[in-house]
């Protein structure tokens, strides 16, 4: 039997064998970033929430419109712009211009690069043959839309134009509109500038609201909490009042009530009712943490009731608070999009994404454009912000703490 | 006699994203009819995932990596869940650690009781109901009949522990692993279950697993007992040899770890220094030679093999190799080469 | 447990009586008085109308009188069309609503519930992620959004059906479609999850252990107890239906009574919104009230009140 040369020597036990397991100890917040910054979902909504801040707060300032600026006689242009080529420098013109038709059989000058220059003014029609005149520079352009409006046809030409002679059958190119980089609404206003505008209105809305909600619930729901017995049951009975019909129909009876629609009503509104939520939430936690003993140690030593609140209790709520703060931005987005759609939220001429979505509703078939434009925009948003307080929420969550 | 249920070089480990967490590492036991096996061992010692390897309740990412669980001969790991499940409830029974959690809250006892009685066997409704009742006044709750239409949280924890007892014998088990059923008890309900538990051996004769930290316990009511630590077998021994020579420097550091209040003398409660080991990267040789007092160079290297103490007594400590030191408390003796034709238990 | 129901019914009762107060109330405060409009009407008709309309009254025997009228289902006359009563405006109105939310509510719980119940058992597969994203967005796209989004896809660009009214069966599609988007996927969301706690469950592992079925084991002992979050969500996920009931009824031009809602308050007529504000709370209410019923069948611990043990 061949034995192993094993070495029965006792270890020298003054070397440092056995040490504790020990990893770099996390701070609560560093474990909540870290948590935030491996979730996929929750990254791509931070960004979306960076940018769409930076589009409402930078981007008025980047363009050159203002969000009532109107030139009426571009209105209803399309983002792209399909222009059909009129001048050309080859043939001793001075610039190469175009022309484009919208859904409304206004004819447009474009530049070489898709500015809008102008309006060309309709001069006459041949009814039978389905023309429309317009003078350019004294000449006459022909636009023939007899195969748009012939159902027999099934080709692809839409319209043509007749200029000096010369038919045109398809456009020359697509350019993307300069002029109103995202097309301009029925009023000629800049839809981009527009949206920059709503931007602002639905961040200034939602946050303001949000902290106004923010302040009522965390008090109304310390108090509550802290308080305990009569005084919680009866502010929570309040509370369940409240609850018991859905809360936006009391915006709106607010609405109606304060008959003035404007940004600071909506806020009004939406601060008096929304705080209940967030009123519960913190009561819940406060419960749960009033009774641990540090909060005892800190009543033998003589801490004021505020003190242990401020100081004690809330902070160690902040978690839940902070995802309930970040859920109920785009909930306000939402609501106050959804009051300027039905009407009775932001009025003309103001830029909410809501009022936008509620003048396009009656373009829909003619200018889709004008509408999917605001609704994508609340959608990204609400989105975004949905993303990031979802991540937050499991960030936050103490039983996946690791380490 | 006949063992009833024979691990073989058991391994099994969990795939988490951090890397493979060794939880058993080679164990090897058995049990003959009419044992009742106490397994002890720290929190990550492997003795809870040992239990789950035998009943087939190792979940994603553990799985049972190799060996074999011998239940009257047929190799448990080489079953599918659905086979398997005709063994669990009816011939192998397990009962867990937390009796408030343990029960489906939205159902009558009653209702999950008779559950398990017909899942296993051929009984009407009527029938079932007779045998819950049965078995409700056999764990000893009182007015059976109609406590089968109550619903768990209208019992104590101590009650609902005797429920759960009830289900693993409603088939009569041949095999019952229990996973530290009084840990969540206080000590006065803790007594009851075990007598009640030594009781029931007695009149159905099924072997029992009983897995525990509390070496209290274990002389309460086991016959042979399994020390684990690290993933690995320490010692193993019929229950006298354990306490009146324990031949493991772990379980010899366990037993001067609990106060003795028999011994009248006033002795100092050693701890034993340290922690356990990590099992995601677990160290090569003995895992609990970091903490030995008597550890040597080679016990860092190589983990010992067992040596017989006895017939009925094996540790796995280079203590007791001839070419060792002598130390005392530590019996020189052969190492087991051939497992299956020497170890008893 | 027939205290339980008492107790809610009489709840429900006062916190009715509180909201008819506080509308009543409000209705008060509305500038600009009932009778405001861009023709003036004569004085002679003026009066006719206020004392109609018991403006005469003191402050509160008015109050009387309109709690009176709601006890017996009378909201008065609207404002703005004389002669039209609300009650019927009501009556009229709501079945296509109701059949609206209806569909709704059948669509969130045949789809909703079976992608939740996947997905937690297939999680972190493919499927679970890919229906969880899917939910994600659901859950945040405005239901206007979605309405717009099927109109001009189906309606307008594949010209599949009808965008508009409720005239053949296929108009249904978009409205019930936008209107249970947000629902279905914050259901498919909160079953999962729901699911996913359960089957961590302790006595999901002493089921397994018993040597019960898989199936049994899912279907008996794990979904009751998933669903009972679920089922709370019923009462909220009414109103998240009326409330978009507002907006679809407006994009796909259904006449229902969420339209005749909105187009209540943008006239300010306000017997009218003070009648459907009523009827919508009595509604949901009333909603509640039934998910607290099925609530307490599904958890015993609530019908028979926890911790009743010795």
């Amino acid at each position: 039997m061949v034995s192993k040369m094993r070495d029965f020597k006792f270890v020298d036990s003054s070397k440092e064998m056995d040490k504790e397991q020990i990893r770099e100890s996390l701070t609560y917040w560093k474990d909540v970033w870290r948590r935030l910054k491996g979730n996929v979902v929750a990254v791509i909504g931070l960004i979306g929430v960076i940018l769409v801040i930076l589009f409402g707060v930078v981007g008025p300032m980047l363009s050159p419109y203002y969000f009532s600026d109107q030139i009426t006689d571009f209105a209803y242009l399309t983002p792209t712009l399909d222009v059909f080529q009129i001048t050309n420098v080859d043939d001793g013109d001075s610039e190469n211009y175009f022309v484009h038709l919208n859904n409304d059989y206004r004819l447009l000058l474009i530049s070489e690069d898709g500015h809008v220059l102008e309006r060309l003014i309709y001069t006459g029609r041949d009814r039978a043959n389905f023309i429309y005149f317009y003078d350019y520079e004294g000449e006459e352009i022909a636009v023939d839309y007899s195969k748009r409006t012939d159902d027999e046809y099934t080709g692809d030409i839409d319209y043509t134009i007749t200029f000096r002679g010369e038919e045109t059958l398809y456009p020359t190119k697509t350019v993307w509109n300069k002029t109103f980089l995202l097309g301009s609404d029925h009023l000629g206003r800049d839809i981009l500038c527009r949206l920059m505008y709503g931007a602002r209105i639905s961040l200034t809305v939602a946050f303001v609201a949000a902290t106004v909600n923010l302040l009522i619930g965390v008090a109304y729901g310390s108090i509550s909490g802290f308080k305990g017995g009569t005084i919680d049951n009866l502010m929570m009975r309040i509370v369940d009042i409240i609850n018991s019909i859905p809360l936006v129909i009391y915006v709106i009876l607010l609405m109606v009530l304060l008959d003035k629609s404007n940004m600071w009503t909506i806020i009004i509104a939406l601060g008096s009712v929304y705080w209940v939520g967030m009123a519960r939430l913190v009561r819940g936690q406060i419960l749960s943490l009033k009774d641990l003993e540090f909060v005892l140690a800190a009543r033998t030593l003589g801490v004021s009731q505020g003190k242990i609140i401020t100081k004690h209790l809330i902070p160690n709520a902040i978690g839940p608070i902070l995802v309930s703060l970040t859920m109920m931005i785009p909930t306000a987005i939402f609501t106050e999009a959804f009051l300027s759609f039905i009407g009775i939220g932001m009025s003309a001429p103001a830029a909410s994404w809501g009022t936008m979505a509620n003048e396009a509703i009656s373009l829909l078939e003619k200018y889709p454009y004008q509408l999917m434009l605001p609704s994508l925009a609340i959608g990204i948003t609400v989105l975004s912000f949905n993303f990031l307080g979802d991540g937050l929420r499991s960030a936050l969550d103490p039983r996946l703490r690791k380490g | 006699m006949a063992k009833i249920l024979e691990v073989k070089h058991l391994v099994t480990s969990f795939f988490t994203h951090l890397g493979e967490v060794q939880a058993v590492r080679d164990i090897s036991f058995s049990l003959e009819k009419g044992d009742i096996l106490g397994i002890v061992g720290e929190s990550g010692s492997g003795k809870s995932v040992t239990s789950l390897s035998v009943i087939g309740l190792v979940d994603d990412p553990g799985e049972i990596v190799s060996g074999a669980v011998l239940f009257e001969g047929e190799d448990l790991t080489k079953l599918s869940d659905r086979e398997l499940n005709k063994y669990r409830g009816d011939e192998i029974s397990m009962i867990f650690q937390d009796p408030m959690t343990s029960i489906n809250p939205v159902y009558t006892i009653g209702n999950q009781i008779i559950e398990v009685i017909r899942a296993h066997s051929d009984m009407n409704h009527l029938e079932a109901k007779a045998r819950a009742i049965e078995l409700l006044d056999l764990v000893g709750i009182p007015e059976p009949v109609t406590r089968l239409k109550s619903y768990p949280h209208e019992f104590s924890g101590g009650m609902r522990q005797r429920v759960l007892i009830a289900m693993a014998l409603s088939n009569n088990p041949k095999l019952l692993i229990a996973d530290e059923p009084t840990t969540a008890l206080d000590v006065t309900i803790q007594a009851q279950i075990l007598d009640l538990m030594r009781n029931l051996q007695a009149k159905m004769g099924a072997s029992i697993i009983f897995i525990t930290h509390d070496l209290g316990v274990i002389a309460e009511i086991c016959n042979k007992v399994i020390v684990m630590y690290g993933g690995k077998i320490m010692e193993k021994a019929d229950i006298m040899s354990l306490y009146e020579k324990p031949q493991h420097p772990y379980t010899q550091g366990l037993m001067q770890s609990v106060p003795k209040p028999e011994t009248g003398q006033k002795k100092r409660l050693v701890p034993i220094v340290g922690s356990p080991p990590d099992l995601l990267k677990p160290p090569s040789g003995c895992p609990f030679s970091p903490r030995c007092k008597y550890a040597m160079e080679v016990c860092l290297k190589e983990s010992a093999p067992l040596y017989k103490i006895s017939s009925t007594q094996f540790a796995s400590c280079w203590l007791h190799d001839k070419e060792a030191p002598v130390v005392e408390g530590f019996v020189k003796c052969e190492p087991v080469l051939d497992e299956e034709a020497e170890v008893i238990l | 447990m027939k205290n339980y129901y008492v107790k809610r019914i009489l709840s429900a009762i006062v916190t009715l009586f509180i909201i008819a107060t506080m509308t009543f109330f409000m209705m008060k405060l509305m500038p600009g008085g009932p009778f405001a409009r861009e023709r003036p009407i004569s004085a002679e008709l003026l009066e006719v109308l206020e004392e109609k309309y018991n403006l005469n009254d003191p402050i509160f025997v008015q109050y009387y009188k309109y709690m009176i009228g709601i006890v017996q289902l009378d909201f008065g006359n609207s404002y703005k069309e004389l002669g039209v009563d609300v009650t019927e405006q009501i009556f009229l109105k709501f079945p296509i609503s109701l059949r609206l939310g209806l569909y709704a509510t059948i669509l969130v719980i045949l789809i909703g519930l079976p992608i939740g119940i996947i997905s937690a058992l297939k999680q972190n597969t493919w499927v679970d992620h890919a229906a969880m994203l899917v939910a994600t967005v659901g859950v945040t796209i405005p239901s206007f959004v979605m309405a717009v989004v099927y109109i001009s896809l189906v309606a307008g660009t594949l010209g599949w059906v009808d965008a508009f009214g409720l005239d053949k069966w296929t108009s249904y599609i978009g409205p019930v479609i936008a209107l249970s988007t947000y629902s279905l996927s914050f259901t498919s969301r909160l079953t999962r999850s729901s699911m996913l706690e359960v089957l961590r469950q302790d006595y999901m592992r002493t089921a397994r252990a018993n040597g019960l079925s898989k199936f049994k084991v899912l279907y008996k002992h794990a979904l009751k107890n998933a669903l009972i979050p679920v089922v709370t969500y019923l009462g909220p996920m009414f109103a998240a239906i009326i409330t978009g009931s507002f907006v679809v009824e407006q994009v796909f031009a259904i006449g229902g009574i969420g339209r005749y809602y909105v187009d209540s308050v943008s006239n300010r007529d306000y017997t009218m919104i003070m009648g459907i504000t009523m009827f919508y709370a009595a509604i949901y209410i009333f909603m509640v009230l039934l998910v607290d019923v099925a609530y307490s069948w599904i958890d015993p611990r609530i019908r028979l009140g926890k911790n009743s043990g010795e």
